[in-house]
């Protein structure tokens, strides 16, 4: 009887479970159904769908860069800010200084690992909450920007990186969005099949746990650190490639929509964790619901009410599914 | 039965009869407007030419020893940067001191300076381009009761409703830009504009500019049309103007002009159309002569920019507060010319292309002789 009992407790397949796993992608089909209904020619071709995929390619990345500190425990602000610094070398030593563009990509990235290792060196080593030193660092960088680039806008960036970014394109889609899809992949296969990846989790659930364990938590928190410093510092080329100009204000904008479309992404796909998947799947989700509602002309603060308002609804889904209890995200 | 067939064929003969004598006078109507804007454009293609904003005075008898604080409505903006390091430069040769508050754009960081301005006994505070005077009115009141006269260039259009508080403004013309900008969709497009206009409605200059380009569009081309009017807050140009673009002239694929009315927001303009297909079918117009914009003409991705001299709105405002400061009238407008950069004349401004290159310098000649100053 109680063994019946159990058995009933544990079906093979928890519905539950599965819906909790697909609800995002499912809200996501049918909002493309819906904006497909209302506008069959106009929203419901592949040319829409490609451009979306292409344009949001940096803010993917961006989403991807905050989820490995977020893994492991850890909150990075500084990817607008590290964003808009890269794309900003890259106007100023390939336009201004006249540097080659595979050179002043390179030197954008390593900019990039400097970030992440500052952060690091502040949070890690001398313990300061990543919250402060993330917010700090982006003040810091925001004016080393605007003192480099004159608080201008720089056009004129190689061609050929706009070539490599937006230029060619497999199946009607714009090379960018590839980059964030080979990235996606990436991190996927690290998370979820390499010692590194369960490494990186363990570190996030209990850090001293982990550290018990045997786990060298400080090196953890350092490499991702560093990733999210070198991947924001990608999606800063990637905006670069996409304008064709650095421009010193704007990749802090991305900085919220990315935190939005990483908390999402974690009630999806592998529910209660940060998910490279679940991280793509929510950004797209969010840049369809918003391209849907610019072609019905609605005015553009109703898409600041969809972003926030998609993601209380669903995590709040995601929470009551589970019945409420506690989550394993900060 | 018969009746009514005759009836109809009747009223079909006559309408046909009726709508072949009106079209060719719609379509004269069309081109006559399509001539119109162009006329009205010619204007603004010519090297700008000084008219004297009022009498000559001896400035520098008038300069001697005054101070004048500029406080930008943000120091991190190089236009406004530009025009008041020139501002520097002409006062220290009249003897006018002009000083910058460096600000970040932060409405308590404004009041500082009033605040600086007051107790530093300077005789002017000039707000330029952007400051609201009604944000700060405590401050201009305090500033005006202590002796400093408080001054707006670079910010109203004629047609607003100025503050009482404030001594005297330099207006500028942005509902004559708006015209500039609706005429020229309606001339490059042969009278069948389709635009997509894309505005900030919380910035004060914007409502006189659509109103121009609406008012263009209905005097000389009734048939043009805005297709869509996109609203984008300023903070969020990055994030919202390249998908809103991008759809839009998915929506409607007739769309043949885009008019980011400020010309910083051309960069997100840019690789939407260039995303979309549409770079080059698409025209883009705007506002501001900002120099990377001005590169973007000579690589074929935007077609025009309005622009005017930095060192003549310096000019222009040095004169304008001092016959304020000194019990003179001043003039009620800037009159600092707006002249339309395109692929015909960007090269004048350099490559790449600077702030205040490419306008000619008549301004200089005949600000000095209206000055009593010598040639320099």
């Amino acid at each position: 009887m109680t063994e019946a009992v159990a058995t009933r407790k544990k079906p093979a397949v928890n519905y539950h479970r599965l819906f909790e796993r697909v609800a995002l992608v499912l809200v996501w089909l049918i909002i493309i159904a819906v904006f497909g209904a209302i506008m069959p020619r106009s929203f419901l071709n592949w040319g829409n769908f490609s451009i979306m995929f292409a344009s949001y390619a940096p803010a993917a990345l961006l989403a991807l860069a905050i989820i490995v500190p977020l893994t492991a425990g850890d909150y990075d602000l500084s990817v607008g800010a590290t964003l808009t610094l890269s794309s900003c070398v890259i106007g100023v030593l390939n336009v201004w200084a006249g540097l080659p563009i595979l050179l002043v990509v390179l030197l954008a990235l390593l900019a990039g690992l400097v970030v992440g290792l500052v952060n690091a060196f502040f949070i890690v080593y001398v313990r300061i909450p990543s919250l402060v030193v993330t917010l700090g660092t982006t003040s810091l960088m925001t004016g080393i920007v605007q003192w480099m680039t004159n608080s201008s806008t720089i056009g004129g960036i190689d061609n050929a990186l706009i070539m490599a970014v937006v230029g060619g394109r497999l199946f009607g889609v714009p090379y960018a969005f590839y980059y964030a899809l080979v990235a996606a992949i990436a991190m996927s296969y690290v998370f979820d099949f390499t010692p590194l990846g369960r490494r990186l989790l363990f570190v996030g659930r209990g850090r001293e746990v982990a550290r018990l364990n045997g786990i060298a938590v400080d090196r953890v928190r350092v490499g991702a650190l560093v990733a999210s410093g070198v991947i924001s510092a990608a999606a800063g080329v990637l905006y670069a490639g996409v304008l064709g100009s650095a421009d010193p204000y704007s990749g802090l904008n991305y900085l919220l929509p990315a935190f939005a479309a990483a908390f999402l992404g974690a009630t999806t796909i592998l529910p209660g964790r940060f998910n490279p998947w679940g991280a793509i799947v929510a950004v797209y989700f969010l840049a369809t619901g918003i391209t849907g509602l610019t072609m019905l002309g609605i005015p553009l603060w109703v898409t600041n009410v969809f972003n926030g308002g998609a993601l209380i609804l669903a995590v709040t889904i995601s929470q009551l599914t589970r019945g409420r209890e506690a989550s394993d995200i900060g | 039965m018969m009746v009514r067939v005759r009836l109809d064929l009747v009223s079909f003969v006559a309408g046909a009869v009726l709508a072949a004598g009106t079209l060719p006078a719609f379509a004269q109507d069309a081109e006559a407007g399509v001539e119109r804007a162009r006329q009205a454009l010619a204007v603004y293609q010519e090297k700008p030419v000084f008219k004297a904003p009022a009498e000559p005075f001896d400035a520098k008898a008038c300069a001697k020893g005054k101070r004048m604080l500029s406080i930008p409505n943000s120091s991190a903006n190089p236009f406004l940067k530009g025009i008041i390091d020139r501002m520097k430069l002409v006062g220290k040769e009249l003897g006018l001191d002009v000083v910058e508050w460096e600000n970040q754009g932060q409405p308590s960081q404004w009041v500082q300076g009033f605040e600086y301005a007051i107790r530093d006994k300077f005789d002017i505070i000039d707000l330029i381009s952007g400051i609201d005077p009604a944000t700060v009115a405590p401050q201009v009141k305090a500033a005006s009761d202590a002796g400093v006269k408080v001054m707006t260039s670079h910010f109203y259009d004629p047609s607003d409703k100025q503050s009482p508080l404030v001594s005297s403004s330099l207006t500028i013309g942005f509902n004559e830009i708006g015209k500039i900008l609706g005429n020229w969709a309606i001339a490059n497009t042969d009278g069948k504009a389709n635009i997509i206009l894309v505005v900030s409605n919380e910035v004060p200059p914007t409502a006189p500019l659509v109103r121009g380009i609406k008012s263009a569009l209905a005097d000389n081309c009734p048939d043009c049309k805005i297709a869509q009017e996109i609203n984008v807050g300023v903070t969020e140009w990055a994030t919202k103007i390249q998908p809103s673009v991008q759809s839009a002239v998915q929506a409607d694929p007739d769309v043949n002009v885009v008019i980011p009315i400020y010309d910083s927001m051309s960069q997100f303009v840019v690789p939407a159309l260039r995303l979309t297909g549409k770079t080059g079918s698409v025209k883009v117009a705007t506002f501001n002569g900002t120099p990377f914009v001005l590169d973007f003409i000579s690589q074929g991705v935007v077609d025009m920019d309005i622009g005017e001299s930095l060192d003549w709105i310096a000019y222009a405002t040095i004169d304008g507060h001092l016959r304020d400061a000194c019990g003179l009238k001043s003039p009620s407008a800037l009159n600092v010319p707006f002249y339309i950069f395109d692929k015909n004349n960007v090269a004048d401004a350099g490559s790449p292309a600077k702030f205040d290159t490419g306008y000619g310098d008549a301004y200089v000649a005949g600000f000095r002789k209206l000055w009593g100053l010598g040639a320099e």
